[in-house]
């Protein structure tokens, strides 16, 4: 057992302890910021297990998930459109989930070392920000003019 | 100490999955099921299996939601229309 799987163990009890409780408890607005922030709880640790059985392959599931996570999210932002409020700690815990996810890419890009794989590590970074953001937008209502109804 | 991450995995599978059938609401229930299917592909990640993680992941984070969702959305649609009727 490495740093990185020991790193990934950590990330996914705390944060995914936390986002469960936040999905199976509590008003359809914290429930629907927890099933948001889930995405950048499970990606990280995918990535930082990825790192730590030194199989660069096991990269495509935290890009897949990179990908369809706010893809998840819009499809509840969109569907429980008449019971969605944002909730008072909605931004915080964007920037939060947005912090980690920057720290653990950054990491490991440092140990993969320039190439192909960093390019495609970014790119999975990038992604997974701006899904994070974008859906936590439509969450908080910002699209309710484009997808209201 | 490597099985670590092995249990950390499936005790979030297990609590999500009890979760999931305690919850009443279906739209609730929808939402504790994507987190399910995102914990149980890093389950399956961490037994090895990234080929079933992957299908879990493109199966569980946004498809099964997606149907659960409509399916609720139509039921109540249904529902409101013929109480109109009647």
């Amino acid at each position: 057992m490495n740093g990185w799987i020991l790193a990934a163990t950590v990330e996914l009890g705390g944060g995914g302890a936390a986002a469960l409780w936040g999905v199976a408890t509590g008003p359809p607005a914290r429930r629907l910021t927890a099933q948001n922030l889930t995405t950048s709880v499970v990606c990280p640790a995918l990535l930082l297990l990825a790192q730590g059985y030194a199989r660069p392959a096991y990269v495509d599931l935290a890009l897949l998930l990179a990908l369809l996570g706010p893809v998840g999210t819009l499809v509840f932002a969109r569907l429980l459109s008449g019971e969605q409020v944002s909730g008072p700690n909605v931004r915080g815990a964007t920037w939060t989930a947005a912090g980690l996810d920057a720290a653990v890419v950054v990491a490991v890009c440092a140990a993969v070392g320039p190439g192909r794989s960093m390019v495609k590590l970014l790119l999975i970074g990038t992604l997974l920000i701006g899904g994070n953001i974008i859906a936590s937008r439509a969450l908080a209502g910002g699209f309710r003019g484009v997808g209201g109804g | 100490m490597s099985d670590a991450v092995t249990v950390v995995a499936l005790l979030l599978v297990a609590a999500s999955a009890t979760a999931a059938v305690a919850q009443r609401d279906p739209a609730r229930q929808a939402l504790v099921l994507s987190f399910l299917g995102m914990v149980l592909a890093v389950l399956f990640t961490v037994l090895q299996a990234p080929d079933v993680g992957l299908s879990q992941l493109a199966v569980g984070s946004a498809l099964t939601p997606l149907l659960i969702m409509l399916s609720v959305r139509k039921v109540r649609r249904r529902g409101r229309t013929k109480e109109e009727r009647t």
